[in-house]
């Protein structure tokens, strides 16, 4: 009776241990089943079936995914979105040597940082107006560019089918800048300062520092951040939807786009699904990548 | 010192007595007052009646806030003489209400009636989700309508919905530009071929813009109409817009935009582009429905003052373009005879009447059609554009293009047209091209 409470009393600790990080992961876990994981696996199980949610589903088996190979805008909204990872790169870039600039403390520069978090935190719809008017043809953009001499005449950045992906990239650049440079932030406050003292006594310059102290060391970030922007580059159609509408000739027609159109606008619910489970492929397939290529670096791995 | 506490004391608790019962007092008067008020109430709202047993949800496009007057007007008309009813009004955006309809069907809470436009009815008849009307409604009754605009939601032979009110375009435009122009603002123009020639030279002489015709996504389809072209051929299972007639009519336009006599936002901006543009005065003419006239006068009076509205310039065909919006009955509402009872009364001559005096739009009834506000001439630009067009009504028609896989057949066409117009295809090659692409799917 006395060895059983004991034992008891004994094991309660250890499951209350084990028990007490799930608790707390509970309503989060709930959450995510309720809204994530459930309609992930139903998505996924809608991709083969035929649904245009007024009538019943019906099986379809792989038809969908056939219908995909041979759907021109399958393709045509594909290539564009893979063209849209061209931003990851330079975003990256620019939101690094951002946040090197206003990682040192000045006065003002906490004012700067704001300044440049601003557009992450401005509604995607404004900012997607914004820009319209920016682009314009009577525009601020072309304004300056001809008071600059740069141009002969205005440039139809939004309607030249050959300009209007990236005029539209450029947004989402402009506007992802300040989240990334925030990730960068916190990763450079992460390096001791004592890195690069060490660093300046062995006689690297700045140039050195940067790339053989700082960027290895900020690695683990940068998996983050590139792996994050790929993810919402591959996923663009905001910016796209208002400033675009997918024009012209398709220029601008994203796989995210073409989903949204099948499901909503033509009710096929079951092939944008297909087009779901594509665009999923190819996004896990990136990151596995991104992954392979960047895991090694940061503190703990030096 | 303790009397003078006790005395205090004493004089606070009657005090406080005092207040008690004046509050107990109130208080008993304002329930008395809040029971008189509900039970008033009671009786007003009908509950004291019967309580209705059908609840009949009525969804409409962008009414509020310009005629929740009229709407709510009707619905409690409705409601008084058919007091087993009880209405529900949602107003819903006009771009949302696809998207919502579908969530409603879905999740097992259809509305009842629903105003939609000619794409959206078929778009939503092709998917099975829509009551047949023409078995729903009586022939009694289906004959007040214009036959041809009862069969605007006509798809294989059955038709989706009870017209309610036609937006056939105007020619609104803007007096001052024209005057710069050296036109006479009297005189606008009355075809698609003046109306071309005038824009070009508002261009040429003042530089703004003179119209931004409606070529966007799939609007095309309606040009060709208008200029008496046929989209398919009479059995319906072939694709034949790719004539040397189309295809003149497409070069023109395309080397109208490449001169830019119109802007290159044109095509991807369509009539909300148009509209913001006007209303900036950066536009001298305007062809779209009646109801974004009301944007221009709040957005910019000024240049509201100046506008004036025409009739539509016809083109060759003679044919006006008759867009209709009609109420639909979706196939999962539970309670369908009285949403359809409702539908006709809605539709119905008196009550369309009272809705074409309250803004530039047509009746689909041959009754309201015929009141003498429809027939007699005026002074003002305005009424002779209304007669011109009322007199449209028995014989014109909703243009939009009825054909299975629409939503395929319609990215080509865009497509085909997109590409016309920036120069990657000919206008033969293009319109080849989506001839081809229509005939494999139809």
């Amino acid at each position: 009776m006395e060895r059983q409470a004991v034992a008891r009393s004994r094991r309660a600790p250890a499951i209350r241990r084990i028990l007490t990080p799930y608790l707390f992961l509970l309503p989060a876990l709930g959450l995510l089943a309720a809204f994530t994981f459930y309609p992930v696996a139903l998505g996924t199980v809608l991709s083969l079936f035929e649904y245009n949610v007024i009538a019943p589903p019906r099986f379809a088996g792989l038809a969908n995914f056939r219908a995909l190979w041979s759907d021109r805008y399958f393709w045509i909204a594909l290539e564009n979105s893979v063209t849209y990872l061209a931003v990851v790169p330079v975003l990256q870039g620019c939101a690094i040597l951002l946040a090197l600039w206003v990682h040192r403390s000045a006065r003002g520069l906490g004012w700067l940082r704001a300044a440049y978090y601003l557009p992450v935190v401005t509604s995607i719809v404004v900012v997607g107006m914004l820009w319209r008017w920016l682009y314009d043809d009577a525009g601020l953009v072309n304004y300056l560019l001809l008071q600059l001499r740069l141009l002969h005449g205005p440039v139809h950045w939004l309607s030249d089918p050959g300009i209007a992906l990236y005029a539209v990239m450029f947004v989402t650049l402009w506007k992802g800048l300040g989240y990334y440079m925030v990730i960068y932030l916190a990763g450079l406050e992460a390096i001791p300062p004592t890195f690069a003292e060490a660093a300046a006594i062995d006689g690297a310059g700045p140039a050195q520092q940067l790339w053989r102290v700082t960027l290895p060391l900020l690695r683990p970030s940068i998996l983050l951040a590139t792996t994050l922007s790929a993810i919402s580059a591959l996923r663009v159609f905001e910016e796209v939807y208002v400033m675009t509408g997918g024009g012209p000739i398709y220029a601008t027609y994203t796989m995210f786009y073409y989903m949204f159109d099948q499901a909503f606008g033509a009710l096929h619910l079951g092939y944008a699904a297909a087009i779901g489970v594509v665009l999923a492929a190819v996004t896990i397939g990136l990151s596995v990548a991104n992954f392979k290529l960047l895991r090694e670096g940061g503190l703990a791995y030096y | 010192m303790r009397e003078r506490r006790h005395d205090d004391l004493e004089r606070f608790a009657h005090r406080a007595r005092r207040t008690r019962q004046r509050v107990a007092h109130s208080s008993r008067a304002m329930t008395r007052s809040l029971v008189a008020l509900v039970m008033a109430l009671l009786l007003a709202s009908g509950v004291a009646r019967a309580a209705p047993q059908a609840r009949v949800e009525f969804w409409t496009i962008s009414l509020q806030p310009f005629f929740t007057g009229y709407i709510q007007g009707l619905i409690n008309r409705y409601e008084h003489d058919h007091p087993g009813v009880a209405i529900r009004w949602i107003d819903v955006p006009a771009q949302a209400i696809d998207q919502k309809l579908l969530a409603a069907i879905a999740g097992g809470v259809s509305p009842d009636v629903v105003n939609l436009n000619t794409e959206g009815a078929l778009r939503l008849a092709q998917a099975h989700a829509l009551a047949d009307l023409d078995a729903a409604v009586p022939p009694a009754a289906r004959a007040r309508y214009f036959p041809n605009i009862w069969g605007a939601t006509r798809y294989l032979g059955r038709v989706y919905g009870i017209p309610w009110y036609v937006v056939p375009n105007v020619l609104a435009y803007n007096r001052a530009l024209f005057r710069r122009a050296g036109l006479d603002p009297a005189h606008p123009p009355a075809s698609e071929e003046a109306f071309i020639q005038a824009a070009t030279a508002i261009k040429e002489r003042t530089g703004v813009y003179g119209f931004m015709p409606n070529v966007d996504g799939i609007r095309f389809l309606r040009v060709f109409q208008e200029d008496g072209l046929p989209i398919l051929s009479p059995d319906g299972h072939r694709a034949v817009f790719n004539g040397p007639d189309h295809v003149r009519v497409l070069a023109r336009y395309v080397a109208l935009f490449a001169r830019d006599v119109f802007p290159r936002d044109t095509l991807q901006r369509g009539y909300l582009g148009a509209t913001e543009r006007y209303a900036a005065g950066q536009l001298a003419m305007l062809t779209t429905g009646p109801q974004f006239l009301l944007r221009v006068r709040t957005d910019s009076p000024d240049v509201y003052r100046d506008t004036a509205v025409a009739p539509y310039p016809l083109g060759r065909g003679r044919i006006l373009d008759l867009p209709t919006m009609s109420l639909a009955v979706p196939l999962a509402s539970r309670h369908r005879p009285e949403a359809v009872e409702f539908a006709l009364f809605v539709t119905n001559d008196p009550n369309q009447l009272a809705f074409c005096h309250l803004v530039v739009i047509f009746p689909s009834t041959r009754g309201a059609a015929a009141d003498p506000y429809f027939t007699r001439g005026g002074a003002t630009p305005e009424e002779r554009a209304r007669v011109i067009a009322a007199r449209e009504l028995g014989s014109a028609r909703d243009l939009t293009v009825a054909v299975p896989h629409s939503d395929d057949l319609f990215r080509v066409f865009r497509e085909a047209v997109e590409r016309a117009f920036f120069g990657r295809m000919t206008p033969q090659q293009a319109l080849d091209w989506a001839v081809g692409e229509w005939n494999g799917k139809l």
